[in-house]
């Protein structure tokens, strides 16, 4: 700790004292950049959250601080660039899988990443840890999530090659990250595509066809997964060591009209859910999309089957970022917190697939000769259901598993005032959400927002939001406010208060304690989530400070989700680079 | 531990005033082409923006820069990029965006492997940085607080 806070110390002194805008390291003909993260909460005593069992402190095994801190140092010459990252978990964030990784050790940890890359006109090798996508990714993706704490870089080499556009071809292999750990199980893979429309020297649109393949080894994977029989069922095994995935892929755009089409398949039996039988999957992904003028529409179709692929089979290896391909939630990722509340997070990972699609339109009504006064509208639904399948011996029917449908209206009315008015209807199977239950329980929830952004004059600005949840899932309603003031373009503070206002539903819901004893909950909660927070910005120097309560609930980035229980605490999160 | 921290005063030691240039990575276009960021140096300054569909105060200032760009215009010579750090889940729903909130006059780009944003350092959106028409970078931003895009432009105008 004292070491971590005097190398901080050191770098924000250095940093500040350079100030020059965009200062870098001169070596030879090449150039040094320098980039830190440095995220870092410090849990506090919350006697009415611990009261209420929201929050556990003794779960938190590691203390009451935590530092998640990334350093990355690249070098680049020309086409020619080498560099490190540097990943300290300082003990990590409580309620990163990295937490649950780092409790296999007793001291903190850290992660070194790093690769040599050369970049040509029309082809380039990297070897080293690389982040590569195939297609969507549903066949393979490996990347960084910094707020998810996912990176499963694969450590190898990779090699691509374009032939004058027409045909680009991409191998790569290695072996994957997994948290703090490298996977000793190899990944491998091939990428080509032709574009159809180059080839036949068509240059109004694109016309191109695609495909891949990815495997990866698990040393005995099948002596440790046979088949065998359980409480009476058959528990499908896994059946070769090798997994073997393919995907196909077209794509067509011509005049605003655009068409991607994906279909991938698993070879071989796989296991993702300890509970689940090993078993081949697939996934069918469809993207259309229109746009005229200031109109556009974009929709996406998919039906996946038990296709998640882990790089390391369950029970060697947890976590959601335990994976080599891709499969993210499409339906809207909300701004909005109470919007936000209870986010589908896929069922998959119970009932082995689902169904479904979303679709977003967009339309800007404005006068192109005057700027700072327009409309901008855009609606977005989506729907997923689950497949049939079976759940032990029992037949389950598909059924549905969420529906969205929002839309938000946004006023620039003059150079100083902005507003925004946001409504969405969601509906969930709570049930579903946790486990594979063969009953429905559908909860509906509508959220309302208003926001207003007020431009004093040109630096100061004031914001203003107010939110209102109608629910009657477990815990009811919800108010929620916010107020932001800024001096650009340095400081901004905020003050945000969430508010669960109804904690009982009919003597069945509530947020009150529960006493096993009269199998009610007593007391109501109504518990206040505040926030309070500044952030500093100065050229490439971002500091932000807060200090509040954190409800329990699922943090999604990207499309995937973690589950972040409750605490209380003062987080100081700022960035670098140069 | 101490290596590091004597490796990093090294660094900061070694200053200069210099600017960087823009990396070799390659990004797709609004109409689904592959070129390289370097292309985007042809002698005109420009503010290049990384934004994602999700990313609220990333709208809002590409929007503010739109509001304000004629104006801009009217003074310098200047383009506006805007790259979308979406992955493969979103970039569709980017692309809708760009055409719904009325940004015509951008460039738009399309970094789903976010190669580009990882040769610029950019970890927190919005981050935003000013560049010369020869490709240099002059000034680098992180997060939007309504009024900053005026920043950008004095920062613009000073290349001319």
């Amino acid at each position: 700790m004292k070491k971590f806070l005097l190398f901080i110390g050191v770098l924000f002194a250095a940093t500040l004292a350079t100030n020059e805008a965009s200062a870098q390291i001169k070596v030879g003909n090449g150039q040094i950049s320098v980039a830190l993260e440095s995220n870092n909460i410090y849990y506090a005593p919350d006697k009415r959250m611990v009261e209420l069992g929201l929050d556990k402190p003794e779960d938190r095994i590691r203390g009451n601080f935590g530092s998640n801190d990334y350093l990355k140092v690249d070098y680049r010459q020309g086409r020619f660039s080498v560099g490190v990252q540097v990943d300290g978990y300082l003990p990590g964030l409580y309620g990163y899988d990295m937490y649950t990784y780092q409790q296999r050790k007793s001291t903190l940890s850290a992660f070194l990443t790093k690769y040599v890359q050369w970049e040509d006109a029309n082809w380039g090798v990297r070897v080293g840890d690389i982040f590569d996508q195939f297609g969507n990714g549903l066949i393979f993706r490996t990347y960084e999530d910094r707020n998810l704490g996912f990176n499963n870089s694969l450590a190898g080499a990779r090699a691509y090659y374009n032939f004058n556009n027409m045909v680009n071809v991409k191998v790569l292999a290695g072996m994957p990250r997994l948290y703090d750990v490298r996977s000793k199980n190899p990944v491998w893979g091939a990428d080509l595509s032709l574009s159809i429309s180059d080839m036949a020297g068509w240059y109004d649109g694109i016309i191109s066809i695609e495909g891949s393949y990815v495997g990866r080894y698990q040393k005995g994977a099948t002596e440790l997964f046979p088949t065998k029989e359980e409480f009476g069922t058959t528990v499908v095994g896994v059946d070769s060591d090798i997994v073997n995935m393919v995907s196909g892929r077209a794509n067509f755009e011509y005049k605003g009209f655009s068409f991607r089409g994906e279909y991938v398949t698993k070879l071989n039996n796989d296991k993702f859910n300890a509970a689940l039988s090993a078993s081949k999957g697939n996934v069918i992904n469809i993207d259309l999309g229109y746009n005229y003028k200031r109109f556009s529409a974009s929709a996406t179709f998919r039906r996946q089957e038990n296709m998640a692929a882990p790089i390391e089979l369950v029970e060697s290896g947890i976590g959601g970022g335990n994976t080599i391909n891709y499969i993210p939630l499409i339906t809207r990722q909300h701004t909005y917190s109470l919007a936000n509340l209870n986010p589908y997070r896929g069922t998959s990972v119970h009932t082995g697939g689902e169904i479904g699609g979303q679709i977003d339109l967009y339309y800007s009504l404005r006068n192109p000769k005057v700027r700072g006064k327009y409309w901008n509208f855009h609606a977005n639904f989506s729907m997923f259901n689950t497949l049939n399948h079976k759940s032990g011996d029992m037949d389950m029917k598909s059924r549905n598993a969420w529906i969205d449908f929002n839309f938000d209206v946004e006023r620039q009315w003059n150079k100083s005032v902005k507003t925004t008015l946001f409504y969405s209807y969601q509906r969930w199977d709570e049930e579903i959400n946790h486990y594979d239950s063969p009953t429905a329980h559908y909860c509906d929830s509508h959220i309302f927002v208003a926001d207003v952004t007020y431009k004093i004059n040109k630096k100061h600005s004031v914001r203003v939001e107010l939110q209102y949840l109608n629910s009657n899932d477990y815990e009811g309603d919800w108010v929620a406010g916010t107020i932001e003031y800024n001096f650009a373009p340095k400081f901004s503070f905020y003050v945000s208060d969430m508010w669960n206002c109804e904690a009982m539903q009919d003597g069945q819901y509530g947020n009150g304690i529960w006493n096993p004893d009269t199998l009610e909950y007593e007391g109501n909660a109504l518990l206040h989530y505040y926030q309070v927070g500044a952030s500093f910005t100065h050229d490439f120097l971002r500091v932000q400070l807060s200090y509040g309560r954190n409800r329990a609930g699922y943090v999604c980035s990207g499309g995937s989700c973690r589950y972040q229980p409750a605490f209380t605490g003062a987080n100081l999160a700022f960035t670098l680079s140069f | 531990m101490k290596k590091l921290m004597v490796l990093m005063l090294g660094l900061m030691i070694g200053f200069t005033a210099s600017a960087q240039s823009l990396p070799d990575v390659k990004v797709e276009t609004q109409d689904g082409k592959t070129i390289s960021v370097t292309e985007l140096a042809d002698g005109t300054p420009m503010i290049i923006s990384f934004w994602s569909t999700t990313c609220k105060p990333c709208v809002m200032e590409l929007n503010a820069i739109n509001d304000n760009l004629y104006d801009w215009l009217d003074e310098v010579d200047m383009k506006v990029v805007a790259v979308s750090v979406d992955d493969a889940r979103t970039v569709s729903r980017a692309r809708a965006m760009t055409q719904g909130q009325g940004w015509d006059d951008f460039v738009c780009l399309y970094d789903k492997n976010q190669d580009f944003k990882r040769a610029m350092n950019v970890s927190l959106t919005p981050h935003t940085f000013v560049v010369d028409g020869d490709g240099n970078i002059i000034a680098s931003h992180s997060g939007y607080t309504p009024g900053s895009e005026q920043e950008l432009f004095e920062e613009i105008k000073a290349l001319q």
